[in-house]
C-alpha cells in the first residue's frame, strides 16, 4: 500500500513537471498572424487605433500611463513577453536600449522610405538618437518647452508684451505676485527636471562636456540655479508640491508657465473661454538665446517579436508626413518628420508657428541611461532642498555633483 | 503504515506554495543582493558580476536610506500604538449594543479597510489639495490660512499616518469585537456584584482578558507598519524630499523605477531581518507573560 502511494506520488510530480515544461513555448520562425500589440504612452490610445485605421494592420494598443512605464518594462523585459511596438519617451531611450528591449534597425531603415533618417531633424534621427552606434528607434512625435502667459492679466498690471529674457521674466513675476495674497508671477513644477538645465543652456552653458562626460559644475549653471532659487526667494512662485497648473492658469493664479504643447491642447479644451487671452511665446532667452527642450517620443520594434515584417510596415504608415500631421490633428502631439514640421497648414495656428520656430534650435537630453531617475531626481531634490526647505546651496549641489559623477553618453 | 504518509500528502500543497512564493524568493533575494545586477541583466548574463557585500556597505552609507529607515521608524511607533488604541476603544464601544444601528457601525468601520487603495488616494488627495481642496476651505471658512498637508515635510508625515490609520482600524475593530464578546458574561456579572462602575469592570477586567487579542494585533500592525507603502506611495510618492518614503517605497524606487536590483535586493534582506527581530522581541515579552 505504501509502495503504491508512493509510486503514485512520484507519477503525479512527473506528469507535473511534464506539464509545466510543456508550457514553455519555443520562438517560432516564421512570422505570427494576429494584431500587432502597440504601447501608447499616456491617454492616445484609442487616436492610435484611428490613425492606423486605414493602413490595413490590425493593432491592439496598450494604453501606459507614463509613471508606470519603468515596472511595465522591467516586467516585459524580464518575462521576455512584450508588444511588438512601443513607443519611447526620448529621456528613456538608453535605458530601454541597455535592457535589450529593442531591435537594432540599421539592417532594415533601408527598406522604408518613409524611415530615411534624412527626412526628421538632425537632433532627433539617426545617429543622433543611436545608442551604442546602432539605431533602435524611429522619431515618432516631437515636443518643446515655450512660455504660456495670460496676455489679459498681464496687460491689466502693465505688462505689454511676454517677456523675452529670463530677466525680463522675473521682473514680471515679482509685478504680478504683488497683485495680492496666494496670487503668483510664474510656476515652478516641482517635477520639471528639464527646466533648470533649459536655463543652462539659454545662458550659454553646456550640461555634457567635450568628453560626453555629465558635468554640472559650470558658471552657467550657477547661473540658472540663481535664476531658480531667486524666483522663489521672490515670492512669486507656489510653494506647495500639489499646484495644478492648469488650473492655475486657467484661474489666473500662476498666469506665465513653461510647459509644452500639450498644455496649449488642455487649456484650449478646458477653457475655451479664454481664447485669444493667453498665447505661446518663445522660451525666454540668455546670454546664450533661447533654446528649448527637444523631446518627445520615438518608436521602436520589441527585440523578440514574432511579427517584425509586419511591425517595421506600420512604423513606415505612421512615419509619414501625412500621417505624422493627422496625429497632431488627433491629439496636438507635434510630428517629428520635417516635411511635416514645414507644413503651411499647421504652420498656420500662430501658437504651433511658436512651437515649430523653437523646435528648430532645441536640443535633447544626452542619452544617457537612468538621466530621468538618477540626474532628473537628484536634480531636482537638490533644488528643492535649497527653495522649500533652505538647504545649504553649495552643500546641495555638492551632493548633487557627487551623486552625478561617472555619467557619460554611451 | 498508509497513515505515515497521509500528513504529508495533505500538509504538501500549502507547503509548496508557501515555500515556492515565500522561502525561495528570500533566498533568491539573498543571492542577488550579493550582485550588482540591473536591467542590463536581461540583455545577458553577462553584465551580472558578484560583488559581495558592497550593496550592503553602500546602502548602510546611503542618506537617503537612513531616511527611510528614519521615516519608517517614526511611522511604526506612533501608528502602531494609536491604531490598537483607537480599534480598542472604537470596538468597546461598538460592544455595548447588539442592535440593528450598531451592526451597520461595524459594517461603516470596516469599509475603508476593504476600499481600494487607489479609490482612496484619489478622493483623499482631493481632500488634502492646497489650493482647492476641501478641508483647505473648511479652514477658509473659519480664517485660517492655507495648509500644505502634503508638501509640507512634518506635516505630510501626519497626513499620511492619518489615512492610514483610517485605513488600518478597520479590520482590528472586528478582531476586537470578537475577542470582546468571547469575555465570560460571568466575570462582568461579579464585578457589578462586587460594585464596580462601568470604567472599573472595562478596565480592571476585560482589558486584561484581551491581551492575547492586543498581542496578535500588535505584532501584525507592526509587520504591516514596518512594510508601510500604499498610503505614502499614492498620496505622495514618497513625500516631499522624501519626507514620507517608507523603507519599502525606497526599495520599491531602487528597484522598479532605477532597476538596480542588486541593491534593492541588500535593502528587502535588511527590512527582513529587522521585521524578524523585531517580531521575535515581541514573542519573547509575550511568553514571559504566559499566564491566560
Amino acid at each position: 500500500m505504501k509502495r503504491a502511494a508512493t509510486t503514485g506520488l512520484a507519477a503525479l510530480t512527473a506528469v507535473g513537471v511534464a506539464l509545466a515544461l510543456g508550457a514553455c513555448s519555443s520562438p517560432t520562425e516564421t512570422e505570427a498572424d494576429g494584431p500587432l500589440t502597440v504601447w501608447v504612452m499616456g491617454d492616445s490610445g484609442a487616436n492610435f487605433e484611428a490613425l492606423v485605421a486605414d493602413s490595413g494592420i490590425d493593432v491592439e494598443v496598450v494604453a501606459v500611463p507614463w509613471d508606470a512605464i519603468d515596472e511595465k518594462l522591467t516586467t516585459a523585459v524580464a518575462s521576455g513577453s512584450g508588444p511588438d511596438i512601443l513607443q519611447i519617451g526620448l529621456s528613456k531611450l538608453a535605458t530601454f536600449a541597455e535592457a535589450g528591449a529593442l531591435l537594432p534597425l540599421d539592417d532594415v531603415i533601408g527598406d522604408y522610405p518613409n524611415l530615411d533618417p534624412a527626412n526628421f531633424p538632425a537632433g532627433v534621427s539617426g545617429a543622433a538618437t543611436a545608442v551604442g552606434g546602432e539605431i533602435v528607434s524611429v522619431p515618432w512625435t516631437s515636443d518643446t518647452r515655450v512660455l504660456f502667459t495670460r496676455t489679459d492679466i498681464l496687460a491689466e498690471n502693465g505688462i505689454d508684451a511676454p517677456p523675452a529674457t529670463w530677466d525680463e521674466l522675473r521682473e514680471a513675476a515679482k509685478t504680478l505676485a504683488a497683485r495680492g495674497d496666494g496670487q503668483y508671477g510664474y510656476y515652478i513644477p516641482q517635477w520639471d527636471a528639464p527646466l533648470p538645465i533649459e536655463m543652462t543652456w539659454s545662458m550659454g552653458g553646456e550640461v555634457v562636456d567635450a568628453d560626453g562626460n555629465v558635468d554640472f559644475d559650470t558658471p552657467e549653471f550657477q547661473d540658472a540655479v540663481d535664476l531658480y532659487t531667486g524666483l522663489y526667494a521672490d515670492g512669486s512662485v507656489p510653494t506647495n508640491g500639489d499646484f495644478d497648473q492648469t488650473q492655475g492658469f486657467v484661474s489666473g493664479v500662476a498666469p506665465m508657465l513653461v510647459s509644452g504643447p500639450y498644455l496649449g491642447r488642455g487649456i484650449a479644451d478646458s477653457a475655451p473661454e479664454l481664447d485669444g487671452k493667453w498665447q505661446a511665446s518663445p522660451l525666454p532667452a540668455g546670454d546664450g538665446g533661447s533654446i528649448s527642450l527637444f523631446a518627445g517620443s520615438n518608436l521602436g520594434v520589441w527585440f523578440n517579436t514574432d511579427q517584425k515584417t509586419t511591425a517595421l510596415e506600420l512604423l513606415d504608415y505612421v512615419s509619414a508626413p501625412e500621417q505624422q500631421l493627422a496625429w497632431y490633428d488627433l491629439t496636438g502631439e507635434l510630428p517629428t518628420a520635417s516635411a511635416a514640421l514645414e507644413d503651411s497648414e499647421l504652420n498656420s495656428d500662430p501658437n504651433v508657428k511658436v512651437y515649430t520656430d523653437q523646435l528648430a534650435t532645441a536640443k535633447v537630453l544626452p542619452i544617457v541611461a537612468g538621466w530621468d531617475g538618477i540626474v532628473g531626481t537628484e536634480l531636482l531634490n537638490a533644488l528643492n532642498a535649497i527653495v522649500l526647505t533652505g538647504a545649504d546651496r553649495d552643500a546641495s549641489l555638492e551632493a548633487f555633483y557627487a551623486k552625478i559623477d561617472g555619467l557619460a553618453v554611451k | 503504515m498508509r497513515s505515515r504518509l497521509a500528513p504529508y500528502l495533505f500538509v504538501s500543497p500549502a507547503m509548496v506554495l508557501l515555500v515556492t512564493f515565500g522561502i525561495v524568493p528570500i533566498l533568491v533575494a539573498a543571492v542577488i543582493s550579493t550582485t550588482n545586477m540591473n536591467i542590463s541583466a536581461f540583455a545577458s548574463w553577462d553584465n551580472v558580476d558578484f560583488v559581495g557585500a558592497d550593496n550592503y556597505v553602500a546602502l548602510f552609507a546611503d542618506a537617503d536610506f537612513w531616511q527611510a529607515l528614519g521615516n519608517t521608524g517614526l511611522f511604526a511607533i506612533v501608528g502602531v500604538p494609536a491604531i490598537v488604541l483607537v480599534s480598542l476603544f472604537v470596538a468597546i464601544l461598538l460592544n455595548r449594543s447588539q442592535s440593528r444601528f450598531f451592526r451597520a457601525l461595524r459594517a461603516f468601520y470596516f469599509i475603508p479597510a476593504i476600499t481600494a487603495i487607489v479609490a482612496i488616494s484619489l478622493i483623499w488627495g482631493y481632500l488634502y489639495n492646497t489650493q482647492f481642496g476641501l478641508l483647505n476651505y473648511g479652514l477658509s471658512l473659519v480664517g485660517i490660512e492655507q495648509v500644505q498637508w502634503l508638501s509640507d515635510p512634518w506635516l505630510s508625515k501626519f497626513s499620511v499616518a492619518l489615512v492610514a490609520v483610517w485605513r488600518g482600524t478597520g479590520l482590528n475593530i472586528i478582531i476586537f469585537l470578537a475577542a470582546l464578546q468571547s469575555v465570560p458574561k460571568e466575570y462582568l456579572e461579579a464585578a457589578a456584584l462586587d460594585g464596580a462602575g462601568e470604567a472599573r469592570t472595562t478596565f480592571s477586567v476585560t482589558i486584561p482578558l484581551l491581551r492575547f487579542a492586543i498581542f496578535f494585533v500588535a505584532v501584525t500592525t507592526t509587520i504591516a507598519w514596518l512594510q508601510f507603502f500604499d498610503e505614502p506611495f499614492v498620496l505622495t510618492d514618497g513625500g516631499p524630499l522624501g519626507a514620507t518614503t517608507s523603507v519599502s517605497i525606497f526599495l520599491y524606487k531602487e528597484g522598479f523605477r532605477l532597476n538596480q536590483f542588486g541593491y534593492a535586493s541588500a535593502g528587502s534582506i535588511v527590512l527582513f531581518v529587522i521585521i524578524a527581530v523585531i517580531t521575535l522581541i515581541q514573542l519573547r515579552l509575550r511568553r514571559a507573560d504566559d499566564e491566560y
